[in-house]
């Protein structure tokens, strides 16, 4: 097992990093007045771990004890009915799927689902809880019909379920239904964090770990704690024992977006274009998501950029992010971008050295 | 009139001196023809064909008959028509030619009948048939005429109803129309004339007296019609409806008068030609090798002089028609000299068989005479067009039966004409389209299959086989099959295109319509000029159907044509969608000569042009692959861009038509599309180039998506199979951006050495432990892929050997980047080997360890128990090979499912005496354990260990690691009771995973 998985805390006595979210989470838990949580913050930063935690809190190791079920909904939808085939983890307490998966028809999946929770309602038995728990994954990637769809839902089976959503970015959640919700932001953990948790895991590894070694894993990873504990296992496998200079292995599509942010700089014109979209589309073919090759580029760019033009081009990256976000191909929003990098650049080129 | 009846007379037995005369005289006209443009058309013919009279409608008839050096333009009276027509006659080996274009319906008895007789004339000789078999036709030509003629002459009247019974309209010069009865009487009498005519067999008297009698008639005829026709012509006062289309009236009726490129007629007729030998038997093959490579040098020649003038190529058509016939008369010696010789017969027939390729697939935009060209050479070829057309029922059953009857079958009834099959509009209806596509591929398939077969024999029976005739009925295709079709690359056409033979309509030239346009004019006394005919054909793109419409409608208004008119809505425009390969090119490529012509009008050109090009892609429609079209090769082109702002501007105006395409999906607001193609013009006016643009259909993003799709499907089934616990962290995105690159390098870790696993040391053992537990925690192992190494791994280590080993969710090609070496370490296939031996007993392992929990247990505590066993295990197996140890604890606890009860006793009444040796063994860790592995004997003593530990609360276990294990037990109650002496001590039935932790 990966130390990712292996070091997880399974309790939220045991969190390492958002002790004093765990904590409260466990007072939310104890005054048995738990509402709908909307779990937030940038990848690798614990969200799930987290909610995992809280719901061993809330039922006991029973909640640990999940099976994958594969399940088709036919949903009566008006003048047809739909099948809706969707994958789903299942505890007797809870139930935890990506709405997202099933496309644009999100929305029936959601009520659907939330209705069959409601129709077995566990009976209040000693000790148990009166609600199933019901976890969205990705919900910023739900439709707006389904978020509007949810809000109602949410009201009115509130008794019999309670809603744990998880995503990356709450501005993507509609404001009603952040408003249902009991907002929970998670924050990328600081470097600090990251390698205190490094450090316990080098313990329980058993591993001596030189100063300075953690620090510099922590550093790289864009304070992500699955990638810092990733790289540390991978430094482990590399060489051991560690040397506080030890190459950390860098992610193979940073590198290949630093290639294309190279060759970007060092060449302007529609050809080098037309090279660079054949890589972008390397990129995207290997399932790298538009929006981070586009982050990255614009880093890489930003590392070789004059400090005059740093401003502008961020602009236009986020103007063309939006729009990627708007439309459909990505790739031509991140090939605008990078035209218009070519052309701020050409033109800065040229204004300062004729 | 004499003159005429003369001829008509020349026509019923074509001497040889006649046609040498006939041939001269050709000659003569063709040549006058070719040097100068008609000077006027001819009123006179003109009013004959019209006029409701006998005479007229003679010469209506005649016509209509296949010449071969009749160009497209009025001849001289003087020696009219006639004369080339009964040069053909002699020259041409097939009787009836004319009656293909003569198609009333009154011919069809006749035809019966001739073709019997001809049948007669087929097997008698081929000279002699020639000569007999005019007489039957002229005999039907002059029987016919009498029942028009006569039926005009009772009654004419401008009303139909105002006539009783059958009556048939008839169209005078100024387009007035009056009906004229049909009497009864005369039909009876057309049967008589029939019966004598049959009875008489070929040529006799009763020809000549028949002929005697409608001359005569004619001439009565001829006064009264006169008389009547002016009064018709004092009759119109409202506009009446003229029947007759243009476009049918002047349709090409012979090989010459077609306005297709002259090359595509050659080509065409060419490949009809090479028909002969098969279709007709090489007896009657008239088309020699001389004539067919005259012809091929004709348009060999043609295609260099292209652009000669109109008047060259016309002449050369004389001199045409002329090499022909000679070559036919050459050849008919020849043929005569090659039947002596049936082994050089044989020889040249084989090597001028059908052509290669059996099919003719024509393609085109409407309206450029496709469907003309087809009917006219195979009729020139002597063939009877047979054609299924869109209208036709074209399921695949039906037309299967129908094109097997042209194609294979001999025609038996009617004439015994070979039949040419036309399908027209073949890529019209897709799902009735394709059937008929799908039968002819059949058959060329069949054919192909027996035709290997065939090959042998056929060599077998050559030497007996005097004509190739035989040979080539029994083939499957054996008769030409000429396609039509708009759309080349309709989808329905795939597999045609490959096999058939493709021949591109191209606009004719303008000038050659306008001349055309004129003649018409100036015969339906239209006025209109030059310019005005130019402006219509370039705006209607030279289609010449949608001319010649527009101009009888100009007629029928009794206005003009006139230079503004058509741009403004009164001609309608065609609503054609161009191919999408020709609006990129239209986007791509600025129009040179329209550029500088409309360079004068400034502004107006430039919406012109917007309007022009608006219309051209919304015609088209599906903006998404117009737009895919432009961003892939935008970049190719040669545009003036310094500083990259055109780019830019064009990859925004993309990104536009993207968010626009979203988002009138997403609302389904389709009204909005119309604004997509400006879109388009925007890049045009910032990337268009004169130089001929080089398209590439946009594969990449299809491409892409596809490859998306399948990468996307591999990690969610990779995912689906991971344990829930790890996988439910593990999103696809975070997979691929945290976790692919680490993880790849954490299998393979550059510190196992490829060596056997008992020379490990402890601590790579231990390494290799860990390793392994991972890879059975993600799921991960190897595959070996020996058509398919993985192209990183042969990348990385250019040693490894050719039967691979690699991931087997094949998770390295998610970094495999086009251009990039990542840094990753790559096990030696040994390892690997080694791997997947260790990740399979793994597997196993858990799977009984599965087996014997309970099924939600095991995920959460199964694994715990596993990780706690895998780091136990290797320690264990220092000495031992490691697989003796894993089987050796697989059967173990194989057993210990079976029989948990005896296992159980076994343990616990042995525990008390080997107390002291366990926890010895124990305590000694690794070695004990070697020990044990050593002693498969004491399997029980094995199990007592484990068991001791697990069930024994008083039992002070040591072992450090299993510490916490035996704490958390601890916390369970659990009790033993236990009888010494007894085998079945143990009363309450337990279950083995309550031992185990």
């Amino acid at each position: 097992m990966l130390w990712v998985d292996k070091y997880r805390p399974k309790t939220l006595d045991k969190v390492l990093v958002h002790e004093d979210v765990a904590q409260n989470l466990k007072k939310l838990v104890a005054e048995q007045d738990c509402p709908h949580l909307l779990f937030y913050g940038p990848p690798g930063s614990g969200k799930k771990t987290l909610i995992m935690a809280l719901l061993r809190q809330m039922f006991g190791p029973g909640a640990e004890k999940v099976k994958v079920e594969n399940k088709t909904w036919k949903v009566d939808a008006g003048s047809r009915t739909i099948d809706l085939e969707l994958t789903t983890l299942a505890s007797t307490y809870h139930v935890e799927l990506n709405p997202s998966d099933a496309g644009f028809q999100d929305r029936y999946i959601v009520q659907e689902i939330i209705k069959e929770m409601a129709k077995n309602r566990p009976i209040d038995t000693k000790g148990k809880k009166g609600f199933k728990v019901l976890v969205l994954n990705e919900v910023d990637k739900l439709s707006t019909e389904a978020q509007h769809s949810l809000r109602r839902t949410m009201e009115k089976y509130s008794s019999s379920c309670r809603l744990i959503l998880c995503c990356n970015s709450s501005s993507k959640v509609t404001e009603a239904v952040r408003s249902r919700c009991l907002n929970v932001r998670i924050n990328a953990p600081t470097e600090e964090q990251i390698v205190k948790v490094l450090e316990f895991v080098g313990k329980k590894e058993g591993l001596q770990v030189p100063t300075g070694f953690a620090a510099r894993i922590a550093e790289k990873s864009n304070r992500s704690l699955r990638r810092a504990i990733l790289a540390f296992e991978t430094c482990r496998v590399q060489q051991y024992p560690f040397t506080s200079n030890q190459a950390i292995p860098p992610m193979d599509w940073e590198e290949y977006v630093s290639e294309i942010a190279s060759d970007i700089m060092k060449e302007q014109s529609p050809k080098r274009l037309f090279q660079v979209r054949g890589k972008l589309y390397e990129l995207l073919t290997n399932c790298i998501p538009p929006e981070i090759v586009l982050k990255r580029l614009l880093f890489e760019l930003l590392k070789k950029l004059d400090a005059e033009l740093k401003h502008e081009v961020c602009h236009w990256a986020a103007y063309y992010e939006h729009r990627m976000r708007l439309g459909q191909k990505a790739i031509f929003h991140i090939e605008a971008f990078v035209a218009k990098f070519m052309s701020i650049y050409k033109g800065f080129l040229i204004a300062t050295f004729g | 009139m004499d003159m005429e009846m003369g001829m008509d007379n020349d026509m019923d037995i074509p001497l040889p001196e006649e046609l040498e005369w006939l041939e001269a005289n050709s000659h003569l006209n063709d040549d006058y023809e070719g040097d100068l443009e008609p000077p006027e058309p001819y009123p006179d013919e003109e009013e004959e064909e019209n006029k409701p009279q006998p005479q007229p409608s003679k010469q209506n008839q005649q016509p209509t008959k296949p010449t071969l050096s009749i160009p497209p333009k009025p001849t001289p009276i003087t020696d009219p028509s006639t004369s080339p027509k009964t040069l053909i006659n002699g020259k041409k080996r097939f009787r009836s030619d004319g009656s293909e274009f003569s198609n009333s319906d009154e011919h069809a008895q006749l035809e019966d009948k001739r073709s019997r007789i001809d049948d007669l004339g087929t097997e008698i000789d081929d000279e002699d048939w020639i000569r007999y078999s005019p007489p039957p036709q002229n005999e039907a030509t002059e029987v016919v005429e009498p029942v028009v003629v006569e039926a005009v002459e009772k009654i004419v009247s401008r009303f139909a109803s105002e006539i009783n019974g059958d009556c048939i309209p008839v169209t005078g010069l100024d387009g007035d129309r009056v009906y004229a009865k049909m009497s009864r009487v005369e039909e009876d009498r057309l049967k008589k004339l029939d019966v004598k005519a049959y009875s008489s067999g070929l040529i006799s008297e009763p020809i000549h007296i028949l002929m005697q009698r409608v001359e005569t008639e004619a001439f009565a005829k001829a006064l009264q019609a006169s008389v009547e026709g002016q009064s018709d012509s004092i009759l119109p006062g409202t506009p009446v409806v003229n029947e007759k289309l243009w476009v049918d009236k002047y349709a090409p009726k012979s090989f010459m008068e077609l306005l297709s490129d002259e090359q595509t007629n050659r080509e065409v007729l060419l490949w009809l030609k090479q028909w002969d030998s098969c279709v007709f038997g090489s007896e009657i093959r008239t088309t020699g090798d001389e004539v067919l490579s005259s012809l091929r040098r004709h348009s060999l020649v043609a295609q260099h002089q292209k652009l000669s003038d109109r008047n060259f190529s016309r002449n050369f058509a004389g001199r045409f028609s002329k090499e022909s016939f000679k070559g036919y008369n050459g050849l008919n010696q020849e043929n005569n000299d090659c039947k002596a010789i049936p082994e050089l017969w044989n020889k040249k027939a084989k090597c001028s068989g059908p052509p290669e390729r059996k099919i003719l697939l024509l393609c085109g935009p409407p309206g450029l005479g496709k469907t003309t060209l087809a009917h006219v050479a195979a009729s020139h070829c002597g063939y009877r067009v047979v054609e299924i057309n869109a209208s036709d029922d074209r399921s695949s059953s039906t037309i299967e039966g129908k094109i097997l009857d042209v194609v294979q079958m001999n025609s038996v009834m009617a004439d015994s004409k070979p039949k040419c099959l036309v399908i027209d509009e073949i890529d019209g209806a897709l799902g009735d389209g394709k059937g008929a596509v799908e039968v002819i591929l059949k058959m060329l398939a069949a054919e192909r299959k027996s035709d290997i077969g065939k090959e042998n024999v056929s060599k077998e029976e050559e030497q007996g086989r005097m004509s190739s005739r035989k040979k080539h009925k029994s083939a499957s295709l054996s008769r030409p099959v000429i396609c039509i079709c708009n759309d080349l690359y309709a989808p329905a056409l795939r597999p045609l295109r490959q096999v058939a033979k493709v021949h591109i309509f191209v606009q004719p030239t303008a000038s050659r319509i306008v001349s055309r346009l004129k003649y018409i004019c100036n015969k339906e006394g239209l006025k209109a000029s030059s310019i005005a005919l130019t402006a219509l054909a370039e705006y209607t793109e030279c289609d010449i159907r949608s001319c010649l419409n527009t101009l009888q409608f100009l007629h029928k208004k009794k206005e003009t044509l006139n230079m503004l008119e058509i741009s403004s809505q009164m001609v309608g425009r065609k609503d054609t969608s161009k191919s999408v390969f020709d609006v990129w090119k239209e986007i791509f490529q600025k129009r040179k000569v329209k550029q500088e012509r409309k360079s004068a009008s400034g502004c107006s050109s430039i919406s012109n042009e917007f309007d022009f090009l608006h219309s051209m892609i919304s015609n088209r429609g599906d903006y998404d692959l117009i737009l895919d079209g432009i961003h892939e090769n935008t970049l190719q082109l040669h545009y003036h861009d310094p500083v990259m702002q055109k780019t830019v501007k064009c990859l925004h105006s993309l990104g536009v038509s993207d968010l626009f395409h979203q988002y009138i999906m997403r609302t389904q607001r389709m009204s909005l599309q119309v604004y997509q193609p400006s879109i388009a013009i925007t890049v045009r006016s910032l990337v268009a180039q004169n130089e001929k643009p080089n398209i590439e259909w946009p594969k990449s993003f299809q491409r892409y998506r596809t490859m998306l799709m399948e990468k996307m499907d591999i990690l969610r089934s990779w995912h689906n199979k991971i344990l829930p616990h790890i996988s439910r962290h593990m999103s696809t995105k975070s997979f691929v951006e945290d976790t692919i690159s680490s993880l790849l390098h954490i299998l393979s870790p550059p510190t196992l050495r490829p060596v056997a696993v008992h020379l490990l040391s402890e601590k790579e053992k231990n390494d290799m432990a860990q390793l392994v537990n991972t890879m059975v925690s993600c799921c991960i192992t190897y595959k070996s892929l020996k058509s398919d190494p993985l192209p990183s791994a042969s990348r990385h280590d250019a040693v490894s050997d050719t039967s691979m080993l690699s991931f087997d969710p094949p998770i390295g090609d998610l970094i495999n980047f086009k251009g990039y070496t990542s840094g990753h370490f790559v096990l030696a296939s040994a390892v690997r080997q080694v791997l997947v031996h260790e990740v399979e007993k793994q597997k196993i392992l858990k799977g009984s360890i599965n087996g014997s929990m309970d099924p939600i247990d095991a995920r959460s505590k199964g694994n715990q128990t596993l990780a706690r066993e895998e780091n136990g295990r290797p320690q264990s197996s220092t000495s031992g090979s490691s697989t003796s140890h894993a089987e050796n604890m697989r059967s173990a606890k194989n057993t210990s499912i079976l029989g948990i009860s005896n296992l159980i006793t076994n343990h616990v009444s042995s525990a008390s005496g080997s107390t002291v040796n366990a926890k010895a063994s124990v305590q000694i860790s690794s070695p004990g354990d070697t020990k044990k592995a050593k002693k498969p004997s004491s399997g029980s003593f094995n199990f007592f260990d484990r068991f001791r530990k697990s069930s024994s609360k008083g039992s002070q276990d040591t072992d450090a690691k299993n510490k916490p294990a035996t704490l958390e037990r601890d916390s369970r109650p659990l009790l033993f009771k236990f009888n010494e002496g007894y085998t079945n001590a143990v009363k309450r039935p337990a279950r083995i995973r309550e031992f185990l932790l």
